[in-house]
């Protein structure tokens, strides 16, 4: 025991308030070793400094990279769907475009697939005492695949193009009320100083990989991409066409030592079924995310690896809660519990989800309060709260997009909404057509009644609180207007420390359990599918896949 | 007569040219009621609304309608055919490789329903009355209303699930030589054989048979000519005119016809460009794409005009005199 | 679909206009088998569409989620969809939204082209040039494509898809019926009523209408089969009937990526019924084609 103590004084000594806190925490027994490392490497405690606290409480240190099992050389196929526009890393907004940046840049911090931040090109970060101004210290001597040396500049000009609103990045939705043009300051030619617009205890989520658009770039960047590609990656380009695909070579000079791979070639599709045919033809090694509707031939076949990534990514269904037949909260409430959420993870997912409890906190934040009672089918239950709002049963039109298990989703509801007397009319839209223009009056998802947008993962809950939820909120579909939910959601935004998120977590799935917005029914699991020659692939569920490992054969 | 049939040429090119012109105006005002915009469809529905308001500046998307569409026109006269607001670059390449697409998949379909219709149709009017003729006529009569969709399914299911012998996907591998790619090709192209299959045998037929009736080939054969002789000068020669134009007809509606294939299969082609490009409201691409299939059905049609105005004296007379 | 139809008109032989003894025409059809074998899958499939839902052994709409992709069995003939829905139920019921929406369609068309081919007939001159372009211009792009591009704008809904394909349609009907008043307009009936001074639209409606109803009749017959062609298209591509209905084409298209997987029972019912309908409506058509021409 003194040993410990010891080892845990000289631990100490040197670390903010903060620090110390997330250890006393482990201490306290109400970290495990997850949410330790997750909480840790937020506040930007060094992996190193992680490792010997960990050790005196009896934890495992962090492991090194996977021992190596296959052989070097050869290139990876790799089948996604083609990327919506132009590869562009200020605008690119979907997952797969995502994927062709990720092969040729870096990020200041990479958010793993356990949800634990750790450094890539900047090394160490710090909040001052509130959280309002981040400080990172950039990594030294990473060069760019033009053989110039990343510095402070580049930093800094990558940021403040994400940031300045004429740049038209579609990350401005993520720094908004966070970071502003101008709050990005080089201190010296290794570390850069981030003033935040209002204090946040999850700053650093928003340089990570979590933000597709924050991968490093030169100062001098002119847009061009598509024919350069130049970044700080384990891969550099050789060729891109755009509908068809990308090829990769390895970077001999990649600061993480060179990856083990010669190659890496991705092909674009057009839908999931040729990628599921490829895979099974061997024409490509890996899919980088398969839904499980239409991928059963993968499923319990020895010739594929199915990598199943729990996530937070999710389906929001909401119900306007200001005026029309939901504005009862008890209608919202009854409609909620018609969902018989098993049945529709068992029918829709294999069982490869998690149970979704009408609020955006997903079992997987560390945040979540898990004493929350789940939301379960219970019919009687919603005839009587229907009765007692005074109503038997209406029409209404549910709007929804024709992508994945949506249509199926939305033909389930109406026989749930059936049950109660709720008569539902299925719109199902092109996505184009769902969104519109995205502002209030020019677009089916914000001006429908009764409809279901599709979530990607993120690594915090912090966007799913705010644009779709709060009064101000830019998603706001379901209209929810609720003052003490706003003040809730502020605090939990400036929260430093777990226990205080927890807390503010808790009283945030309460009030949303009751009000009802949005139902949230499910969090479904990340899934990739691999050939088994392919080892030490590193996927998220943010669609990243790290390959600087990983070998074919 | 050469000057006759040149003018009928140049008034019917000059009418295909402002037809085509009124086809953009349409697509044009077509246009204006897509939903969505160029950069939210860019930019995804997350974007905040100043990124967006950016983009729509940067792509030019913000100026008025009518400004955009003179712009573009101005842009055609000098053989520029617009930028892409999704890939922020030129159209024609887009359109140049969908369109290789396309083209590689009809000359596969007719590569195989030529042979197969006109065989077909001269078979039946040569056992006309038959059990034969009435087969063939009665499978091409149902044949051709059955929903490309309908017959790609069974065909899937029976040559790519069930016997495996033909890939399911129309997308080759990179690099695949022009074998593999036929082989890619064939169940796409198996559809639309089927639908244009019965169009062909019946325009054989019909053709065969009154050559048969004629004059001339009775002659023939009273002259004492071998069978074979009166069939391939005489016969088939007179059969084909009427099948050549139905055929050239047919190419226009091939092509529209593939967007159903193409997007059952996957298929990179210029329906399947045409509908993403409606989609995300992408101004030229949409345009471009159109015009490409609007012209391609304009020429064949043409063609298909000229052929029956060369090979018809009647009509030739006319125009002579 | 524009060239293929225009073909189907000029292969037809012009049926003779007037003077149609209906007596003689029910006997022609009668005695002919193909129209028979037509007329009995076109009237099986309008009594399911009528009454399926009354006798079918499960609702349609009914998913069971504990239940899904099960092959056929004595419990389900035709096994169960992706969300577990009775299969047979679905394709009895399917029939429903194609023939309301197909007729409908086809009924606009033929009404709207019957009247803008009067107006091109009878009056002929510059209002025949100016239509015949616009009709041009129509004609001038795969009636498809046309077709969904109106639908991609205005968003898929019944009534939506009812106006476009009739509207589509209408150019076709417009020509057919245009030639027909072009061989009436010289008789002597014509003039006559002219002389009489009665006004344009009583000549166009009144006297030469009855007189071309013949072309009509089978040009509608035709269309509908091509109704019912591009309506289950659009369905499949997503821009025609709208889930959960049973409808083909949807039914199709939603199960459509299952079917590599080995799970042909939830496509298969669906395909063989889509490829009956049409069939028949074309088998009914061709046999009334050459009833009339007769």
């Amino acid at each position: 025991m003194s040993r410990i103590i010891k080892n845990l004084g000289s631990l100490r000594l040197g670390r903010s308030a903060l620090e110390n806190h997330v250890i006393d925490e482990l201490l306290a027994g109400r970290l495990d070793r997850r949410a330790f490392l997750r909480h840790g490497s937020r506040v930007g405690m060094s992996m190193a400094a992680m490792a010997v606290a960990l050790k005196t409480v009896g934890f495992d240190p962090i492991g090194e990279a996977k021992a190596q099992t296959g052989k070097p050389g050869g290139t990876i196929r790799i089948a996604l769907t083609a990327p919506a526009g132009k590869i562009d890393p200020v605008t690119v907004s979907d997952q797969y475009g995502l994927l062709v940046l990720q092969q040729v840049g870096d990020f200041l911090v990479l958010d793993g697939p356990d949800l634990t931040l750790k450094p890539m090109l900047a090394t160490e970060w710090k909040p001052n005492d509130d959280g309002s101004v981040w400080t990172f210290k950039l990594r030294k001597g990473v060069k760019f695949h033009n053989g110039k040396t990343m510095t402070a500049d580049d930093v800094v000009a990558s940021i403040e193009r994400l940031a300045d609103p004429a740049n038209g990045s579609n990350a401005l939705s993520a720094f908004k009320g966070i970071l502003s043009k101008g709050g990005t300051k080089k201190v010296d030619d290794e570390t850069v100083a981030f003033h935040l617009d209002a204090p946040n205890g999850n700053f650093p989520y928003y340089l990570s990989s979590d933000n597709y658009n924050a991968i490093i770039l030169p100062a001098d960047y002119s847009g061009d991409f598509e024919a350069h590609m130049v970044g700080t990656g384990p891969f550099k380009l050789e060729k891109y066409t755009p509908k068809v695909g990308a090829t990769f070579v390895k970077n001999e000079d990649y600061w993480g030592g060179p990856p083990l791979l010669d190659k890496v070639e991705l092909s674009f599709y057009d839908a999931q079924q040729p990628q599921v045919l490829a895979l099974l033809g061997g024409q490509v090694d890996v899919i980088q995310q398969v839904s499980v509707q239409g991928s059963q031939s993968l499923f319990n076949n020895p010739a594929v690896n199915i990598i199943r990534l729990p996530s937070d990514a999710h389906r929001q269904i909401h119900m306007k809660c200001q005026k029309g037949p939901f504005a009862d909260k008890r209608v919202r409430q009854a409609m909620a519990l018609t969902f018989d959420r098993e049945k529709l993870i068992q029918g829709l997912f294999r069982g490869w989800a998690a149970l979704g409890n009408d609020s955006p906190f997903a079992p997987i934040f560390p945040s979540t309060d898990k004493s929350v009672p789940q939301r379960r089918q219970d019919i009687a239950k919603a005839k009587q709260l229907m009765a007692d709002a005074g109503t038997s049963g209406f029409d209404v039109t549910f709007t929804t997009m024709s992508i994945q298990e949506l249509p199926a989703l939305a033909s389930i509801i109406k026989n749930f909404g059936a049950e109660i007397g709720i008569n539902i009319n299925l719109k199902i839209e092109d996505s184009g057509a769902y969104y519109g223009s995205a502002v209030p009056g020019k677009s089916d998802w914000l001006d429908s009644e009764f409809g279901m947008t599709d979530y990607g993962h993120r690594g915090i809950p912090n966007v799913f609180l705010t644009a779709p939820l709060k009064s101000d909120g830019t998603w706001n579909a379901a209209n929810f207007q609720n003052k003490e939910y706003d003040k809730l959601v502020t605090d939990y935004v400036a929260a430093l420390d777990l226990q205080s998120q927890q807390e503010v977590a808790g009283k945030i799935q309460r009030l949303l359990l009751d009000e009802t917005p949005i139902i949230f029914p499910f969090f479904y699991d990340y899934l990739t599918a691999a050939s088994p020659k392919v080892k030490n692939m590193q996927p998220t569920a943010m669609g990243q896949i790290f390959l600087q490992h990983a070998t074919v054969g | 007569m050469g000057s006759a049939f040149g003018r009928f040429l140049l008034r019917r090119l000059g009418l295909s040219l402002f037809t085509l012109w009124l086809v953009s105006v349409v697509v044009f005002l077509g246009a204006q009621v897509l939903p969505g915009n160029p950069g939210r469809a860019v930019l995804g529905p997350l974007a905040d609304a100043r990124a967006v308001a950016a983009l729509n500046k940067e792509l030019g998307a913000d100026r008025p309608p009518v400004q955009i569409y003179l712009s573009w026109v101005g842009g055609m006269l000098q053989g520029d055919m617009g930028e892409s607001y999704s890939y922020r670059a030129p159209v024609a390449p887009f359109i140049g490789a969908a369109l290789v697409h396309s083209l590689k998949l009809v000359g596969m379909i007719f590569l195989i329903v030529v042979p197969l219709g006109v065989g077909g149709g001269v078979i039946a009017a040569l056992n006309a009355g038959k059990p034969i003729d009435r087969i063939i006529s009665v499978a091409s009569l149902s044949l051709t209303v059955i929903p490309e969709f309908v017959s790609a399914i069974a065909l899937i299911l029976i040559f790519a699930v069930i016997l495996r012998w033909l890939p399911l996907s129309a997308t080759w591998p990179d690099g695949a030589g022009p074998l593999t790619q036929i082989r890619y090709l064939i169940l796409p192209a198996l559809p639309l054989v089927i639908v244009l299959f019965g169009y062909i045998a019946r325009m054989a037929r019909a053709g065969t048979v009154e050559a048969l009736s004629s004059d001339y080939t009775r002659t023939a054969i009273l002259k004492g000519l071998p069978w074979r002789t009166v069939l391939t000068r005489h016969v088939l020669r007179n059969a084909l005119v009427p099948t050549i134009t139905v055929i050239a007809a047919q190419t226009g509606y091939a092509l529209g016809g593939l967007v159903v294939v193409e997007t059952l299969f996957r298929y990179q082609g210029i329906g399947n460009l045409v509908l993403t490009a409606a989609k995300a409201k992408d101004f030229a691409m949409l345009q471009a794409g159109i015009l490409t299939i609007g012209a391609f059905f304009i020429v064949a049609t043409l063609i298909a005009d000229c052929i029956t105005v060369l090979l018809n004296p009647r009509l030739r007379a006319e125009m002579g005199g | 679909m524009s060239a293929a139809t225009d073909t189907a008109d000029t292969a037809a032989p012009l049926p003779a206009p007037a003077a149609t003894k209906e007596r003689s025409t029910l006997g022609i059809l009668l005695r002919s088998p193909a129209f028979l074998v037509g007329a009995a899958i076109v009237l099986f499939w309008a009594f399911c569409a009528a009454f399926a839902p009354a006798f079918v052994p499960y609702d349609p709409l009914a998913d069971d989620l504990l239940n899904t992709l099960s092959p056929p069995s004595a419990a389900h003939w035709f096994g169960t969809d992706q969300i577990g829905r009775d299969v047979f139920s679905r394709v009895l019921v399917g029939a429903r939204d194609i023939l309301t929406i197909a007729p409908l369609a086809t009924l606009l068309g033929t009404t709207v082209g019957t009247a803008v081919g009067l107006v091109m007939g009878y009056f002929g001159g510059w209002v025949d040039a100016i239509i015949g372009r616009l009709i041009e211009v129509l004609l001038s792009l795969p009636l498809i494509i046309v077709a969904l591009m109106v639908l991609v704008a205005l968003g898929p809904s019944t009534p939506t898809v009812v106006v476009v394909v009739g509207l589509v349609f209408t150019p076709l009907v417009a020509r057919t019926v245009r030639a027909a008043v072009l061989s009436e307009r010289h008789l002597d009936y014509v003039p006559a009523a002219a002389v009489r001074g009665e006004n344009a639209l009583h000549v166009m409606f009144i006297e030469i209408l009855p007189n071309i109803w013949p072309p009509i009749i089978v040009e509608a017959t035709v269309r509908l089969g091509y109704a019912i062609f591009t309506i289950a298209s659009l369905s499949f591509l997503g821009f025609g009937v709208q889930p959960p209905s049973p409808d083909w084409g949807l039914a199709i298209a939603e199960n459509y990526g299952v079917l590599v997987g080995g799970f042909w029972w939830t496509v298969v019912p669906a395909t063989v019924a889509t490829a009956s309908l049409v069939v028949g409506v074309n088998l009914v058509a061709e046999g009334l084609q050459r009833a009339v021409a007769e």
